[in-house]
């Protein structure tokens, strides 16, 4: 039989002024169950705690209902108090008689009336709690970081300079991501690769940090704090132990042409290929595409070439190795996959893009992107730092920018802003304006869109001091005339078309999602948005969570984001995934819901609806050890408390511990004429 | 039916299935049957007195049928739409049963009955109803007349109800409800109410008063038309069972229409298809919300 | 009428139930609270972490036990705190209306509204308009009338001469 004790609080005037609490605690008595009611000026005082726990002692409390303020304020407290008296605390509920009640009417008959009932709700209530235990579960203390570019980087410095061992994977040669394409970055013109450059080798060195570069996340099994992730090793064709870095093998490759992705399409690389000299780790990489032995086996002849082997001093080079998996236990995980830009040209990705074929990308050489800029800009690019064009190597003299390619653009591209661009094409006039003297940068744009510290300073020099022309508007056509590009668009603020010649042309073009970021989303169950930037938990509150518990992201896969944006998150993930590593358990409120086995039928409505992936099939086996029945299961490491299972679920067979059926039933039968 | 039959009977000399669930003629009409041996083949039947929803019987809650292992199942392209919600809702895996899809032309709604199958007899959900087979059968025999175009008799009756003031509609469900006596039947056959323990069993707490009174009806009828919302396949079963003749067919036709109104859904027979409860588009309309 | 003036003497005062979310409704209440905004003391709230939670039977339930309105009331579209239970809640409630509306309840009684933590004007009006609206509905003795039936509960059958009317529990 339940022994409530209820507890109704002045709060010095604050309730008393318009609430009878005598009068409630009077009423309260009269509910069977309640045994103890009574009313103080201010309950949340020592004085008044200590009333709670007298009481819980002498007269052996089962619940205790303290109607007083939110529960948002002193539900803590109460709770705490009613532990320190040897009371389960989730056996203490709050009746909410300030904000809800005196704060709100002024009329003490009606105020007293509604205090009687929000309070005996949580007496009903209080009499279906059941008592509750913290839950604990182990915590793998090692990360998982998937991406090393400047985010990744960041993130796992933090995390392993906090004492914790992490686990890098990067799917390409080298970590570094864009920014080792950058030349130099707003707003300081610094000098990209000598800000990185440090970092990749801290990274390479860190006693507790473990790289996997040319690798990728195979499959993630698991949840907080204890993730199994299976990781691919593709096979580079050189085993990292032998080799020390000397190129030697690059050096003699026959095959000298191929298009270098680290300068994109400007520069070459043959088919074994370090992609570039910074690289971390310093190990060259065989392009099975490309390599003229592996050409040859895919056509089924014998084996040729072998010149970098024969080179090779080490024996490193292994044309046999196959890629290998490793697993790695870990307990949380941060996603820092970055960004690709928008596709120009006439091959899209999906449907919905359609290309910008108008400006000649792809057709017109010296229409080139934004990070082709940067390797022109860029002192050990292809032109080491010229700006010169494309098509015939010259010194272009009128240079034009088009801002917001694909960017706020629902008909043709996304309908965002991708944030950078404003800023890294007054970056590029500043930089053409350095290195050409006597040349003209012009930018066509929709908005300057320069928030950010010392940006606005920044965009303003690019036009005030350095003389780049900014014309508001769109281009609508572009085509070729002898080498001259020849320009139509519109001014806007002049209201009239606009003609122009120009030597070449800068797209700033979208930053969108990297290409697969969609199926690793789904291997570690986190969600994504229409465009496929990770989702964070709360665009406020949880701004570098996941809906996953123990998965956080940082830097440009979650939202286009510039260098000190993509820092600073991922520093706060390593804050976070630190946080969680503090203590060898992790600690979770108990209020998370429980499937009754014997009644579930198995239909996974709750797994559907389930935000977190908390809902797990759970097999039924008979003596013989055969399934005879699968049901739900939910893993309280995961589940958030929501119960949007609990009210899906018709047969009511999972219910969310501290918000069960009974406990809601009783407050509304509470509530009855 | 030659070809229904003999498809049975190679079945089930070939082993390939141990028992055929489909329908034959029993001393009142149409019904329910399973075949065992391939002699038992020529009993089975399919003509428009074949109301049955047979997918109920595949409920893993039916251990008899279990017991047999393997089954082969007769079904009309309305039945595959409940067999694709058991495969959709894991309740039977779809390799474990072999799918014999016959063409439809529509049914009847009386089993029992000596009617012929004509624009005055044809059962309500098969006025409209697109599909003359299944898509998710292994095997597709028989032949199916045209079908039957609308007008819905319940549309038309849910149109009159809503044209009428909330008043009349209370009073319309309250004579209707009085008359249920909680039987349950319309649960028992329905292929989507498939729960170990159903809410209305439930005693901690009880949302649903099981003894029949207007309160407990209610709350009973609320109850289902929210459980079956989107699940639905509108086989009628419910409607032919109920022994108070209530127009249950009302309320899941109505359910139906809002869910295909407001999401553009109705029941597929493609498993791979989710319900529309359980999912949700970020865009949903929100009129009724302040 | 104006929903704070208090009623004539002996007049229909509504009772309204409210079910909140924890973080959003509930807190805008709070914030309701805090900023001392004043309002139609005639609904009580039912705290629960999400509208997800939320259960259509909570409402029926609710209807039985003489409450002759209700409020279902979370966090807006995007801001749910568990990310998606309002937007499970949103389809959950369209299809529960429009049942309720077809089986003849004036959803006038049943009142859904999305307010925020930070919208604690919202959530006055949200209240003194529920009470305005219902208490212009009147008492909903259609369904308190559907009582227990004493005979039925004994016998199993409704004896026809209590079909529909109020029979003392
Ligand atoms: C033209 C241009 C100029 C810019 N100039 C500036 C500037 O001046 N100042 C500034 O602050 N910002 C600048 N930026 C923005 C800057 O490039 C980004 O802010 C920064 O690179 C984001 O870092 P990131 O680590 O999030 O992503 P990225 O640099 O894209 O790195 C992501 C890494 O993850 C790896 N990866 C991707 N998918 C996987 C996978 N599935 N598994 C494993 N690894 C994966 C990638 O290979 C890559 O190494 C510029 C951008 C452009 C386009
Ligand atoms: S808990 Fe409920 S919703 Fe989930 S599988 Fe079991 S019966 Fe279905
Ligand atoms: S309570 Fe919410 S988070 Fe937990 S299992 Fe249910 S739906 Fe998932
Ligand atoms: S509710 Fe009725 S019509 Fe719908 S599937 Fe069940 S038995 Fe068939
Ligand atoms: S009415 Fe609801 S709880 Fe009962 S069997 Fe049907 S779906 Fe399950
Ligand atoms: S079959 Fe008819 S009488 Fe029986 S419970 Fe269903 S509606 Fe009521």
């Amino acid at each position: 039989m339940a022994r409530i004790g209820v507890f109704v609080c002045h709060c010095g005037e604050n309730i008393g002024r318009t609430v009878d609490c005598h009068g409630v605690a009077e009423a309260c008595k009269d509910v069977p169950g309640v045994v103890h009611s009574v009313d103080y000026k201010y309950m949340c005082s020592d004085p008044g705690q200590q009333m709670v726990k007298n009481a819980i002692a002498e007269k052996g409390l089962t619940g205790v209902v303290v109607a007083a303020c939110s529960p948002h304020m002193h539900e803590k407290t109460f709770r705490r108090a009613t532990a320190g008296a040897g009371l389960n605390p989730f056996l203490c509920e709050m009746a909410n008689v300030r904000e809800h009640c005196s704060w709100i009417h002024e009329d003490r008959e009606k105020a007293t009336v509604k205090a009687v009932d929000i309070t005996k709700t949580i007496i009903e209530k209080v009499k279906r709690n059941v008592p509750l235990n913290t839950i604990r579960i182990p915590v793998t203390r090692r990360a998982l970081v998937i991406g090393g570019g400047i985010a990744g980087i960041q993130a796992a410095l933090d995390i392993a300079d906090g004492g914790r061992e992490v686990i890098l994977v990067e799917k390409g040669p080298s970590i570094g991501g864009h920014m080792s394409q950058l030349s130099e970055t707003f707003p300081t013109l610094d000098c990209s690769q000598c800000i990185l450059t440090p970092r990749m080798v801290e990274v390479y060195q860190h006693p507790r940090i473990k790289l996997y570069a040319y690798s990728e996340v195979e499959s993630v099994e698991g949840y907080i704090g204890n993730f199994k992730v299976t990781v691919r090793r593709k096979a580079r064709s050189v085993d990292e132990d032998k080799c020390n870095g000397c190129g030697a093998c690059t050096q003699v490759c026959p095959n000298k042409k191929i298009p270098s992705e680290f300068d994109c399409g400007l520069g070459k690389r043959t088919a074994i290929y370090v992609p570039f000299p910074q690289a971390v780790p310093n190990l060259p990489t065989v392009d099975r595409n490309k390599c003229l032995l592996f050409m040859n086996r895919a056509k089924g002849r014998p084996d040729t070439c072998k010149k970098c082997a024969d080179a090779c001093a080490k024996g490193a080079i292994d044309f046999d190795q196959q890629d290998r998996l490793v697993t790695e236990d870990v307990g949380a995980i941060v996603v820092a996959t970055g960004y690709q830009l928008y596709t120009i040209g006439k091959d899209q990705p999906k449907d919905n893009l359609k290309g910008y074929g108008e400006y000649g990308y792809g057709t017109i050489p010296d229409v080139i992107d934004g990070l082709q800029f940067e390797r022109l800009a860029s002192a050990s690019g292809p032109t080491s730092g010229k700006i010169l064009r494309p098509s015939d190597g010259k010194e272009p003299k009128r240079i034009v920018f088009l801002q917001c390619i694909g960017s706020r653009d629902p008909q043709k591209g996304m309908e965002y802003c991708s944030k950078i661009c404003c800023m890294y094409v007054a970056k590029h006039t500043m930089l053409y304006h350095h290195k050409v003297h006597d040349g003209q940068a012009t930018v066509f744009y929709m908005d300057i869109r320069a928030a950010g510290k010392g940006y606005e300073e920044f965009s303003r020099r690019a036009i005030e001091e350095e003389g780049a022309q900014y014309i508001r508007g769109r281009v609508s056509r572009m085509w070729r005339e002898g080498d001259v590009i020849k320009i139509l668009g519109f001014d806007t603020l002049e209201g009239e078309p606009i003609e122009m010649d120009a030597d070449m042309v800068v797209l700033a073009t979208a930053m969108r999602p990297q290409p697969g970021i969609d199926a690793l989303a789904q291997k570690l169950s986190v969600s994504y948005d229409q465009h496929g930037f990770i989702n964070e938990a709360h665009p406020k509150l949880r701004p570098v969570e996941t809906n996953t518990a123990g998965i956080f992201v940082a830097g440009a896969c979650q939202a286009p984001r510039d260098i000190p944006d993509a820092v600073a998150m991922a520093s706060a993930t390593a804050s976070k995934v630190l946080g969680l590593f503090a203590n060898e358990m992790l600690e979770r409120e108990p209020t998370v819901a429980c499937v009754n086995e014997a009644n579930c039928a198995g239909c996974f409505h709750c797994e559907r609806v389930c935000a977190y992936g908390a809902v797990e099939h759970k097999d039924i086996k008979d003596r013989a050890g055969n399934v005879v029945r699968v049901i739900a299961y939910v893993n309280p490491g995961v589940c958030q408390g929501c119960g949007t299972c609990q009210a899906t679920c018709p047969s009511k067979s999972v219910e969310l511990q501290g918000f069960t059926d009974e406990q809601i039933w009783g407050e509304i039968q509470a509530l009855g004429v | 039916m030659t070809e229904l039959r003999e498809l049975a009977r190679r079945l089930l000399s070939e082993g390939t299935v141990n028992a055929v669930l489909g329908w034959e003629e029993g001393p009142r009409g149409a019904r329910p049957a399973f075949v065992t041996t391939p002699e038992g083949a020529d009993t089975l039947i399919f003509d428009h007195r074949c109301v049955h929803n047979l997918a109920s019987y595949l409920s893993p809650r039916r251990p008899h049928l279990k017991r047999l292992g393997k089954v082969a199942m007769v079904l009309k392209p309305c039945d595959a739409r409940a067999v694709a919600g058991l495969i959709r809702e894991t309740q039977i895996p779809r390799d474990k049963v072999v799918l014999i899809g016959v063409r439809c032309g529509g049914v009847i709604t009386d089993p029992d009955s000596t009617a012929p199958l004509t624009e005055a007899t044809v059962a309500d959900r098969c006025r409209g109803c697109p599909d003359r087979e299944g898509h998710l059968a292994d095997h597709t025999v028989g032949t199916a007349g045209p079908g039957f175009a609308g007008p819905s008799k319940r549309a038309q009756k849910i149109e009159e109800l809503a044209a009428a003031p909330a008043e009349k509609r209370w009073a319309f469900w309250q004579s209707e409800l009085e008359k249920c006596v909680r039987c349950h039947a319309c649960r028992q056959v329905c292929p989507m109410c498939y729960c170990d323990r159903c809410l209305a069993d439930k005693t901690q707490p009880r949302w649903i008063e099981s003894s029949p009174h207007a309160r407990g009806n209610m709350a009973w009828h609320v109850a289902r038309a929210m459980h079956l919302a989107g699940r639905c396949v509108d086989c009628g079963e419910c409607e032919r069972v109920c022994p108070e003749g209530i127009p249950l067919g009302l309320i899941t036709r109505k359910i139906a229409q809002v869910v295909s109104e407001r999401y553009d859904f109705r029941p597929s027979d493609d498993p791979a298809v989710p319900a529309p409860v359980g999912t949700y588009r970020m865009d949903d309309p929100q009129e009724f919300i302040l | 009428m104006d929903a704070t003036t208090p009623a004539v003497a002996g007049g229909f005062e509504p009772r309204i139930t409210a079910f909140v979310c924890n973080w959003c409704t509930y807190t805008g209440a709070d914030l309701a609270g805090t900023s001392r905004l004043q309002m139609a003391s005639n609904v009580r709230i039912i705290r629960l972490p999400c509208t997800g939670r939320i259960d259509p039977m909570f409402i029926t339930k609710a209807f039985e036990r003489g409450a002759d309105g209700i409020i279902v009331s979370g966090c807006h579209p995007a801001d749910c705190h568990y990310n998606a239970g309002n937007y499970h809640a949103r389809r959950r409630f369209a299809i529960f209306r429009e049942l309720m509306d077809f089986l003849g309840v004036d959803t006038g009684r049943i009142t859904f509204s999305w307010v925020s933590a930070s919208e604690g004007g919202k959530w006055r009006d949200v209240v003194n308009d529920a009470v305005t609206r219902v208490r212009a509905l009147g008492p909903f003795t259609d369904y308190r009338k559907l009582v227990v039936d004493p005979v039925a509960t004994a016998t199993g059958v409704v004896p026809p001469e209590h079909v529909g009317k109020e029979v003392p529990a």
